[in-house]
């Protein structure tokens, strides 16, 4: 494998594919990289590709480009965008201050014990900067998971492991504090050195910083995973409610009639228009009532008034004179006729030309008119004569 | 008259409806002041009391109730299902639905084309939009029933952005007070 010769090198290296570099950084997490386009962002050299290949700033997988893991944690933990938390950093720091605070101790030489003393106050100052960016990162990764990701139960598990490494970063810090303070108090007692005395102050600060950031840490995770929790029982209800609905048992098997029953919100109640009348005061003296009841008849104004429907015209054949003709027996008639003659009533009668066929039956009926509306000018004798069985008086005129 | 805006609370309670404190509706954001101040929502609780209305108080919102029972059981029931429907379709939608929670008919109508299972709630909701042919109409009207009871409102409506009120709170209480009894909780599958 190919290694740059120098840093003068490997900046010119990095400079000369920095658009290609910059454009695999930013892409890292949404696509794989393909060869075919990093060709074009190197001037359809494919050399220059080959040449960062062996260099392994690059690795090529297929057709597939990546950022060699080394260059892309580097980039990462410069630019502050490093999304894992690797505590082992830390961790090991705090070994390596030990063995060297003891190489330290051990040490008679001058020269090398300075060494150790500047490998220390490295590691020292190193260690603030590690755990404050960690804690940053914490935080931000922590907001990130909660806003962003999607599957609830990963959500919950990721909020879970960050809070294991917000307890993890306590613990180191809490070791970093009890390494200065009070394990390796003899070390500082005899390496009497300014420097290493406003590192150790400024490590102070910054841990304790650190330590007043990681409690709202945990506050906040606290209140993200019991907002989790929250929704995710919520759901879950929800689900079984609707389960049980679609199964058509709610009803039975929960307690859903009674919890309703209690409740009597208006929002249950079907909306009722106000069947309200209007103040007749109101209409007779208020100016804009009448205003109101102007303008609303002129929207009557102009609709149609009710026609009655008119009949069919009454057809001529109606209108002319029709003559029919029926004989009466004018019964004045007969009885000037009859006071002319000497002949008894009922004789006359049934002897009598009517120009109109008239049976027995109405003859008599026409006696008995006669004698019942002219009675005055007639004479009713007490002698009685039988005809067709009917027995009838004699009736002479006077 | 106890406040000046005694008149504004009442008609829009008596509606059925609710006062939010998230609602962008400004007069709403005004009366929602008023009944923030204790003194004030004693006073008027008791005013409205003599009228028969309950006036309650919620997880920021304020509501109607009745002391006598108005309503029969059966249509709360129907009512309460209607809920429980739209609210699984909707947190089939966005799991994260809740108060503030802001969406746009075109969301769900582009979710619809790539989540099987909220299509298939959609088709279900047939008794809400059953005269309504395509997705969007039904998504629309189904929108429209929680708006109508006050849940959701217009945010803005060149975009067509829809905001979940705190009124949203209520209906989550229903929910979690349905106690299911233990066995048939386990004989629930997953």
């Amino acid at each position: 494998m190919n290694t740059f010769n120098d840093i003068k090198e490997l900046v010119f290296a990095l400079n000369r594919e920095s658009k290609l570099i910059s454009e695999m950084f930013s892409k890292r997490k949404s696509i794989d990289y393909k060869l075919s386009d990093a060709i074009e962002l190197v001037d359809n050299d494919e050399n220059r590709i080959d040449f960062l290949i062996q260099r392994s700033v690059i690795r090529e997988n297929g057709r597939i480009l990546e950022l060699d893991d080394h260059f892309l944690e580097f980039f990462e933990q410069v630019l502050d965008v490093n999304e894992e938390i690797n505590l082992s950093y830390i961790d090991e720091n705090i070994k390596n201050i030990k063995e060297n605070i003891e190489y330290f101790l051990n040490e008679n030489n001058e020269s090398k014990r300075y060494t150790y003393l500047r490998f220390i106050k490295k590691t020292f100052r190193k260690m603030g900067i590690i755990t404050l960016r960690s804690v940053i990162d914490l935080r931000r990764n922590i907001e990130n998971t909660f806003k962003n990701e999607a599957n609830y139960k990963n959500k919950q598990l990721k909020l879970e492991n960050l809070d294991e490494k917000r307890t993890f970063v306590t613990n180191l810090i809490g070791q970093t504090l009890a390494l200065i303070n009070e394990e390796e108090v003899t070390f500082f007692n005899r390496a009497l050195d300014e420097e290493l005395k406003r590192i150790i102050i400024e490590l102070k600060h910054q841990l304790g910083e650190c330590s007043h950031n990681l409690i709202e840490i945990e506050k906040q995770i606290i209140d993200y995973l019991n907002q989790i929790k929250h929704q995710g029982k919520f759901l879950e209800k929800l689900r079984k409610l609707k389960y049980l609905k679609d199964h058509f048992t709610i009803e039975a098997e929960t307690d859903i009639k009674q919890v309703l029953s209690n409740k009597n919100p208006v929002i249950f109640e079907s909306r009722l228009t106000e069947p309200l009348n209007i103040s007749i005061d109101f209409l007779r003296e208020n100016e804009k009532a009448f205003e109101a009841i102007k303008r609303i008849a002129k929207n009557y104004k102009d609709r149609k008034l009710f026609k009655p429907k008119l009949a069919d015209k009454i057809s001529n054949e109606y209108l002319e004179n029709s003559i029919e003709e029926e004989i009466m027996i004018n019964l004045e008639e007969v009885r000037n006729r009859f006071i002319a003659t000497s002949d008894h009533l009922f004789n006359f009668i049934l002897n009598y030309d009517f120009l109109k066929e008239v049976n027995f039956n109405e003859r008599v009926t026409i006696f008995c008119q006669i004698i019942s509306q002219y009675e005055q000018e007639l004479i009713i004798k007490d002698e009685f004569q039988i005809t067709n069985g009917i027995e009838y008086a004699m009736v002479i005129p006077k | 008259m106890i406040t000046k805006y005694t008149s504004e609370i009442f008609d829009v309670l008596r509606k059925g409806q609710f006062i939010c404190s998230n609602s962008p509706n400004e007069q709403i954001q005004t009366l929602y002041k008023v009944l923030e101040d204790d003194k004030t929502f004693e006073d008027l609780y008791e005013y409205f009391y003599q009228i028969n209305y309950i006036l309650e108080q919620g997880n920021e919102y304020f509501y109607f109730s009745r002391t006598e029972k108005n309503v029969d059981l059966d249509r709360k029931l129907e009512k309460a299902f209607g809920w429980i429907d739209i609210l699984d379709f909707f947190k089939t939608f966005d799991a994260a639905f809740d108060v503030g929670f802001r969406f746009s008919p075109s969301e769900i109508g582009n979710q619809l084309k790539n989540n099987a299972d909220l299509k298939t709630k959609l088709d279900n909701l047939k008794k809400i939009s059953a005269d309504k042919k395509n997705h969007s109409d039904r998504i629309q009207k189904i929108i429209d029933k929680l708006e109508k009871d006050n849940f959701i409102t217009l945010e803005n409506e060149i975009s067509e952005t829809y905001k979940v009120l705190t009124s949203f709170n209520y209906l989550k209480e229903i929910i979690t007070t349905i106690n299911i009894p233990e066995e048939i909780d386990n004989e629930i599958p997953e």
